[in-house]
């Protein structure tokens, strides 16, 4: 465990100072920052449009960080050599996986603590109020984002950078509208169990990233939640355990993996 | 009796492209052993196949046959790994870090706690020479001193088993004094050092035993005396007749008379007894008799540029 988390601190060491996710970081933190500046609706809608488009842009930043974080994490330390003093220690491959996702998971901490705060100032300075739905949002893409990390991370132990980005790039879109394309089939009494099971299917094995989005009433507008703790519970839950799911895969591949 | 520390029955490595089909044995049918206390030079050109044995033995890749052991458990038991220590080749640390912060991310990955972490840190800095720059981040290190900060690191866990992937490799001619020093100085603390090198001066300085590696074959191994002895012996006389000249060239070396003194070169030292009786029968005087240690390159030439089935 001790390893574990010097890897965990190292990586978090070395993406703090990675231009490209501070970059990101500065973009959305700027957006965030001049958003109130577009002021043409009435104060009612404001405060719906100020919300989803804030949520946006920081799901968006976070979901960036995360790929970009982690396609490069296991090749790099590849590239770099630096993987073979630490394997030469008594580091076992799997404590190494999950020192990166720490790692990974803490990097994005980082990004959603200073963007959170950062919306959260510009809504008070702007509405007087900090509506509790945001903070719920920013926790939940906080582990939407975890998520993508994890899934990241798993391609990483096979494939090249690049190819990373468009697989995981994919799978977070495709995992985004997946649900919501079942409801609509389901809803449909023409579709046949032909397209709906593989659908269905589909929607199990894929990370459902759509569920994290409840805090959004552009994108959910008609998700009405009776207990809405249970569900943000569920759904955290369910993200940890599909987390878990993929570093084990994760560990089972890199293994093998010659270096 | 000797203990072995690192043993390999017919290593063999064969590297195979995922997409192409073209393959590189690395390694091939490779047998050794390395006994404790011992530094053992492991040489051979670029591409012999020696960092691909290293990584065998760390277990950063699989054989694709044969077997390694490390300190007595087949190669690349973590357990293991708490009492050996690698430095590998062109090493590259995380270059945020400071000297002192690199260090002590190893340290805890040793699982060496405070305060002996922080003790061992400043003592480890002082032997390699780097307290001052201790502080300074790793990306203004030069070469010499990212070398050194590597051998730090690999002293931590105060290890039974070093091995060093070319150490001197890039480092200025103090810098190699340096090393070779404390290679010896590890040596007399009953450490082994298995050194990948072809930094053939350095090798000849230190080692007890070599392999010389060629590609992915074995090509020679033993003790480094052994394998430098049987050079050429000279020997030099005065007083001979010319006549004999043709007698001692028929005993396979070869001979010639200057201002009235013979200088006779035999291939080994076997047939050395038979020149000197002839000279003496001769009435010749024999002046001296040299043995002539070759040095460690014209081994490695030899070695590698002769007979291909070596
Ligand atoms: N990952 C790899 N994939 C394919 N070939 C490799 C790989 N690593 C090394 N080789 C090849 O294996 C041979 C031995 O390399 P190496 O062990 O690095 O030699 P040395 O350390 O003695 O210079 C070389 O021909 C090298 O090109
Ligand atoms: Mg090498």
């Amino acid at each position: 465990m001790n390893a574990t988390l010097a890897i965990a601190r190292a990586t978090f060491g070395e993406a703090i100072r990675k231009r490209v996710l501070l970059i990101i970081l500065l973009v959305a933190l700027l957006i965030l920052l001049v958003t109130p500046a577009f002021e043409v609706l009435a104060v009612r809608e404001q405060k719906t449009i100020l919300t989803s488009f804030g949520l946006g842009i920081i799901q968006l930043a976070g979901a960036l960080i995360a790929i970009i974080l982690c396609i490069n994490m296991i090749p790099q330390e590849i590239e770099r050599r630096t993987i073979y003093t630490i394997l030469s220690k008594p580091v076992l491959r799997h404590h190494f996986v999950l020192g990166k996702f720490l790692g990974a998971m803490q990097t994005l901490a980082f990004a959603f603590l200073l963007m959170g705060v950062a919306f959260m100032l510009v809504m008070y300075l702007t509405l007087r109020e900090i509506d509790p739905k945001v903070v719920k949002g920013l926790i939940m893409f906080f582990f939407q984002s975890s998520l993508l990390a994890g899934v990241t991370l798993f391609f990483s132990t096979f494939a090249s950078p690049l190819v990373n980005f468009f697989l995981s790039g994919g799978t977070f879109l495709v995992g985004n509208i997946l649900s919501n394309f079942l409801n609509t089939i389901e809803k449909n009494p023409q579709v046949g169990s032909m397209t709906r099971i593989p659908v269905q299917i589909l929607v199990l094995l894929m990370p459902n990233f759509a569920n994290f989005n409840v805090q959004n009433p552009i994108i959910n507008p008609e998700q009405q939640l009776t207990d809405e703790t249970a569900y943000l519970v569920q759904t955290v839950a369910y993200g940890g355990v599909y987390i878990c799911l993929l570093l084990v895969a994760a560990v089972l591949i890199f293994n093998q993996r010659e270096m | 009796m000797e203990q072995t520390v690192i043993k390999t029955v017919n290593l063999s490595k064969r590297y195979s492209g995922l997409w192409s089909k073209t393959t590189v044995d690395a390694v091939k049918n490779l047998s050794l052993e390395v006994n404790k206390g011992e530094i053992f030079g492991f040489l051979g050109p670029n591409g012999a196949g020696k960092t691909t044995t290293i990584k065998i033995l760390l277990g950063i890749i699989y054989p694709t046959q044969g077997e390694a052991y490390v300190l007595g458990t087949p190669a690349g038991d973590p357990k293991t790994h708490f009492k050996l220590s690698y430095l590998p080749e062109n090493p590259y640390f995380y270059d945020y870090m400071t000297g002192e912060e690199i260090l002590s991310f190893y340290a805890q990955l040793f699982g060496i706690g405070e305060p002996e972490r922080s003790k061992r840190i400043k003592e480890l800095l002082g032997r390699v020479g780097l307290s001052r720059a201790a502080s300074q981040p790793i990306r203004t290190y030069s070469k010499g001193m990212q070398q050194r900060i590597g051998l730090a690191q690999c002293l931590l866990n105060d290890p039974e088993l070093l091995i060093l992937d070319e150490p001197t490799a890039g480092l200025d001619p103090i810098a190699h004094i340096d090393i070779r020093d404390m290679i010896l100085d590890l040596r007399d603390k009953g450490k082994t050092l298995f050194v990948c090198s072809h930094q053939l001066s350095d090798v000849e300085a230190v080692c007890d035993r070599v392999a010389i590696l060629k590609n992915g074959e074995m090509a020679r191994l033993g003790k480094l005396d052994e394998l430098l002895a049987g050079g050429t012996v000279e020997m030099i006389a005065e007083r001979v007749e010319n006549g004999i000249l043709d007698q001692l060239k028929a005993l396979g070396g070869q001979a010639h008379l200057h201002e009235g003194k013979l200088f006779v070169q035999q291939p080994d030292d076997d047939s050395i007894g038979a020149v000197i009786d002839l000279v003496r029968k001769n009435g010749g005087r024999i002046i001296s008799v040299l043995p002539q240690r070759r040095s460690l390159e014209d081994l490695f030439v030899e070695t590698i540029q002769g007979g291909k089935s070596a």
